[in-house]
């Protein structure tokens, strides 16, 4: 029988004992010597095999733990990594000999041998999108002793480097006795090693102490790599808002792809947060579905092309003229690959003209299955303002949104949809992205003059001529409309003062920064 | 007793037996395909295949349903497509961050529901019973996602004086966990104020009716003895009914709340186990989140029971 | 000192008057929408983004430069249809499996003990279950919150069916040859009509906090159907620059919640003094 003093005795206790509790020192405080960074990121990685997915945020987190053989410097040119140096290719482009660098230490302690180059490469061909594409070019690959790699190739494949340097779906060079499916140990050669994983709170990545840096200065991912903070404490943070907060009040060293409106609100802070702009982040894109339902045909897809104004749709994604950009061309002016080919196509918002384009191909009402989701609010403020540019060139367009997992699954299957809204990073390589330039990818795009013009542009060896080449691919992609790029954006995150020598990067990385203090 | 604790016992497998059957259902009939969400982006169709069989998911429902419960009755509820560990295991580690701000949020609503309640019964029709009913009923009408965006707009953002989100860095101690769980309690225990306000009311008014206060008054005791001595003290039964219930309520109901601060608990777990279509984790933890609630209300009816002799069995 | 019965009767009815007057004209609103909103709620004026309560726009503007006033007053519609659905659903489930527990005994054991299953299992959790099966469409929604509020309806109504029937001495009754059904429509239902009524009431203002909750973690009904809830969740990470666009939704649902709270409890002590203990 509780007597009434008693339990509030009792309660009054408790609740001391607690607020005793909380104000005590955090045991961390005192105990700790090691420097650690704490970064926000958008989700919690879906895994931490490389491998196994293309999801940007998993090639952000595992690139500090894996290196590929070669990656991209600072102006986007593919340097060596792994490999020694630039590989040796015979005269007909087929055959590649990667020397290896010497006395690199995995993360077991043993050294890195060219068998543990030819299994990654195996699996990565094997699982990866990308390696499997690659899988289809190469004839031969194999070890050549203990310091060299031969890949032989059917035909010259131009993309073969640049597809093994990508940090997404990474040609990731793993240990030989670590491969397995699923992943269990992570053993690379990277500045940090895997430590700790609790799914929904953190990834641990620690510092590993035997690294082997290269000579050459940093430049982008490439040169000297050096884990100067103890341990990268990589944090899931899905609500954005709580992101930007979180980085305000000091909690996380980097917040990572921060909504475009809250930079008035971080350039206010009186210095307390930096705002980083990344310029050149990536481009968004609409996939229509060629293989089966209403966008089976082309003057359709021509029509949609038409009514459409990509100027509006990204303002409406991205608001601040600073961070998007509304130009034809799928490549920035001044890289190998720009071109103003099927600029007319762009940005015509005619809903007129587009309504008797579609009368004229037979549109008699039907419904547009738009897909899109959330997880990437400018996709769904895009896709909102896109259908109305299409109910007033008279097409019916029914969004439906769902969550990015829905999404992903639903893609594949051509039955379920018309239209998807999506985007990627802006990449030097065009083969890289859109996988809609592949095959098999959900869109299902083929045609004859399609496999003739892209045969045509991978066999092109000399860099020059390849450049030229794309111009037909970018007018092929505005005639046949697979997919509509919309547009280019810049990213924006932020970090605290105390974090010193953040370059920005479309897969943020962390050697080479300090936290001061 | 022993045989109301027997049809009790056998009440409880029932429900729980009800509730297992429910929840497989449930979450077999959900769209989305686990494995092409673990396998990632663009895996082809054998190798979800490959995975399905691996997983057991190619079998016939009423099969894999008798699997699962086999299991279930050894203490295994499965492994996580998503976080590749038992669900038990996942459990045991989120549950911690639950429970204690289950704990603290009812210590605030203990806190702030009692007094107001008693005042609120005792001062019966004055102006303090309309503005503590009142604020009962303002408490049950806040979304708990707005009460925490504004709290952690003032206290967190603007005050500095918690932390924005999350349950401290990996090597905290208690003392920074309990301090990044305070805000959060502060959200649940005022909302669930407006529940044990209510009922202690209710409960206080009841006793403060009977005989016995009556006695007591008439032998001349002050009337803060009367109150706080005798009715209190009856009134305690249902009170701590209702808190008890508070407790079995926040196990599983404080999703928003552990979603706005981003605490690692059960409810998201469970959120994101349905977003990912982790079905031996919804599963498991929407079985055992049910039967946390039984037992509790199990227990607190025996407390009943034990406390006060009056209730029948 | 208590204040006279009548003026603490008439102070109660004021505000439950006060509250009743809301509710119509939160309804008004709804139903009058397309007159009333003075813009569409759907135009998306992408410069005229994130504006600020004023002359154009009475509440401001929202992310895509919709009016948030339209919004809110068409967003009215959708919150109030779904809890009214939400409500009425569940009280007539509710209901219908409570008079039938407790009026036949051999029945109510094996029925309380799936109420008790339902109930096992916390509101949200069981409703975020719910929507991601059937899909999240505004219909689905309301069937998910059906299920998940019909056992507690179900669980008031069985208690006051036992009441009602010890009061009427239903064997006796019975035994005279009065059939059951006529027993249960022409003289048991009546008796539980208070109890059903501030059950609605209740429901209906549970309904709609739960469609908001459910919006807020995005497992609720598509965001592109304009109700409160998704509103709030919508916008959210607007919300430090331009508050209002979640305050102002925000305010519709607690205002609207309330007002009910307030009628359903001045409902149940009107009407029935007797029940107030059954919650």
């Amino acid at each position: 029988m509780t007597h009434p003093r008693w339990h509030r005795r009792h309660v009054l206790a408790a609740t001391l004992a607690a607020c005793g509790g909380a104000l005590a020192l955090p045991r961390s405080a005192s105990a700790q010597a090691r420097s650690h960074l704490t970064l926000a990121m958008v989700a919690e990685p879906q895994t931490l095999d490389p491998m196994a997915s293309t999801a940007d945020l998993v090639g952000t987190i595992m690139q500090h733990v894996y290196e590929p053989l070669y990656t991209f410097n600072g102006k986007w040119h593919i340097v060596p990594m792994l490999a020694e140096a630039l590989p040796t290719v015979s005269a007909d482009g087929r055959r590649y000999v990667i020397p290896l660098r010497k006395g690199v230490p995995l993360h077991s302690g043993r050294e890195l041998q060219a068998d543990d180059v030819v299994a990654s490469l195996k699996r990565w061909m094997e699982m990866a999108p990308r390696g499997k594409a690659v899988a289809k070019e190469v004839e031969d690959l194999a070890a050549d002793g203990a310091g060299k790699v031969v890949i032989t190739l059917k035909n010259a494949y131009a993309p073969l480097l640049a597809q093994l340097a990508l940090p997404t779906g990474m040609a990731a060079i793993m240990a030989k006795e670590a491969i397995a499916t699923p992943l269990k140990e992570f053993i690379g050669t990277g500045p940090y090693r895997f430590k700790e994983r609790k799914p929904d709170q953190y990834v641990l990545l620690s510092r590993f102490e035997q690294y082997s840096p290269r000579k050459e200065a940093a430049s982008g991912y490439g040169g000297r790599r050096e884990a100067l903070v103890d341990e990268l404490r990589f944090v899931p943070v899905p609500n954005a808002n709580t992101r930007v907060e979180g980085v305000l009040a000091g909690q996380y060293h980097f917040a990572d792809l921060l909504p475009i409106e809250s930079l008035p609100r971080l350039e206010q802070a009186n210095g307390r947060v930096v705002p980083i702009r990344t310029p050149s982040f990536g481009f968004p894109y609409l996939v229509f579905n060629t293989k089966e339902g209403v966008f089976a045909s082309q003057p359709l897809r021509q029509a949609v092309e038409m009514a459409i104004g990509e100027g509006e749709m990204m303002a409406a994604g991205f608001g601040d003229t600073r961070f998007f950009s509304v130009q034809p061309n799928h490549f920035p002016e001044g890289t190998p690959f720009y071109s103003t080919a099927g600029a007319d196509h762009y940005n015509q918002r005619n809903a007129a003209k587009a309504k008797e384009l579609a009368e004229k191909a037979g549109y008699k009402g039907e419904p547009i299955r738009v897909l899109t989701s959330r997880q990437y609010d400018f996709h769904y403020n895009m896709a909102l303002v896109m259908a109305e540019q299409l109910k007033r060139a008279g097409f019916k367009p029914q969004l439906e949104v769902v969550d990015w997992a829905t999404l992903v699954q639903r893609r594949n299957d051509p039955k379920l949809w018309d239209l998807y809204v999506t985007h990627s990073g802006q990449f030097p390589e065009p083969m890289l992205s859109p996988p809609q330039l592949g095959d098999g990818a959900p869109g299902w795009w083929n045609s004859a003059t399609k496999q003739r013009v892209l045969a045509d542009f991978n066999r092109e060896a000399d860099p020059a001529k390849r450049g030229a080449l794309w111009a037909k691919v970018q007018q092929l992609v505005y005639e046949e409309v697979p997919y509509i790029m919309v547009g280019k954006f810049s990213s924006l995150s932020a970090r605290l003062p105390a974090l010193e020598g953040y370059a920005p990067a479309i897969w943020p990385f962390f050697w080479n920064v300090r936290v001061k203090g | 007793m022993h045989r109301y604790l027997a049809s009790r016992l056998l009440g409880l497998l029932a429900v729980m037996g009800i509730v297992a059957v429910f929840v497989f259902v449930l979450t077999h009939a959900a769209p989305g395909d686990p494995v092409a969400v673990l396998l990632g982006d663009q895996a082809s169709a054998e190798d979800i295949a490959r995975v399905r069989v691996q997983y057991g998911l190619d079998k016939p429902l009423p099969v894999q349903f008798a699997y699962w419960l086999r299991e279930v009755l050894h203490g295994n509820l499965g492994q996580s497509i998503f976080l590749q560990r038992p669900v038990t295991q996942a459990l045991a580690e989120r549950a911690e961050p639950t429970a204690l701000l289950a704990a603290m949020a009812v210590l605030i609503a203990s806190a702030i529901g009692v007094p107001c309640g008693v005042a609120s019964a005792v001062y019966r029709g004055r102006w303090i019973d309309q503005l503590f009913t009142g604020i009962a009923m303002l408490g049950a009408s806040i979304p708990s996602f707005w009460l925490g965006l504004v709290l952690m707009q003032l206290f967190a953002v603007g005050l500095g004086w918690f932390p924005v989100s999350g349950y401290g860095s990996p090597e905290a101690g208690l003392g920074e966990r309990l301090h990044a769980l305070v805000l959060p309690a502060i959200v649940l225990g005022l909302l669930n104020s407006a529940l044990v306000i209510r009922f202690t009311r209710a409960a206080m008014l009841e006793v403060l009716e009977e005989d016995y206060v009556r006695t007591a008054r008439s032998k001349g005791l002050p009337e803060r003895t009367v109150v706080l001595k005798h009715a209190l003290r009856n009134a305690l039964v249902p009170i701590v009914t209702v808190i008890g219930l508070t407790v079995a309520l926040m196990i599983g109901g404080a999703v928003v709340t552990e979603t706005v601060f981003g605490l690692p608990g059960v409810g998201s777990l469970v959120v994101n186990a349905v977003l990912r279509r982790d079905y031996p984790v919804i599963q498991g933890a929407l079985l055992a989140v049910a039967a946390i609630y039984v037992v509790i209300n199990l227990l607190v009816d025996l407390l009943y029971m034990a406390v006060d002799p009056r209730v029948k069995l | 000192m208590k204040l006279p019965l009548t003026l603490r009767r008439l102070m109660r009815r004021r505000i439950v008057m006060a509250a009743a007057a809301v509710l119509a004209i939160v309804a008004v609103m709804a139903l009058a929408a397309p007159w009333v909103a003075g813009h569409d709620p759907n135009d998306t004026e992408v410069m005229a983004r994130l504006q600020g309560p004023g002359a154009a726009h009475l509440l401001g503007t929202d992310e895509l430069g919709r009016d948030l006033y339209a919004r809110i007053v068409h967003g009215a519609r959708y919150s109030l249809a779904i809890a009214a659905l939400t409500a009425t659903g569940a009280v007539l489930f509710g209901s219908l499996i409570g008079l039938v527990a407790g009026f036949f005994r051999r029945l109510d054991a094996p029925l309380m003990r799936v109420v008790d299953a339902m109930m096992a299992l916390p509101d949200i959790l069981l409703a975020i279950a719910l929507v991601a099966i059937l899909g999240a469409t505004l219909v689905n929604v309301v069937l998910a919150l059906v299920f998940v509020y019909t056992p507690r309806v179900a669980r008031v109504v069985r208690a006051s069916t036992l009441v009602v029937r010890e009061l009427l001495f239903v064997e006796a009754v019975r035994a005279l040859g009065v059939g059951t059904a006529r027993i249960l429509w022409r003289h048991i239902l009546p008796n539980l009509m208070s109890p059903i009524l501030v059950q609605l009431s209740f429901i209906f203002a549970y309904a709609i906090l739960a469609e908001a909750g459910l919006s807020f973690l995005g497992v609720g009904v598509p965001p592109d159907i304009p109700t409160w809830g998704t509103m709030v969740a919508g916008s959210q990470q607007y919300a430090h620059q331009a508050f209002w666009v979640v305050l102002f939704p925000g305010l519709a649902i607690i205002v609207t919640a309330l007002s009910l709270q307030l009628l359903g409890d001045g409902v149940r002590d009107l009407l029935d003094p007797r029940l107030k203990k059954s919650m």
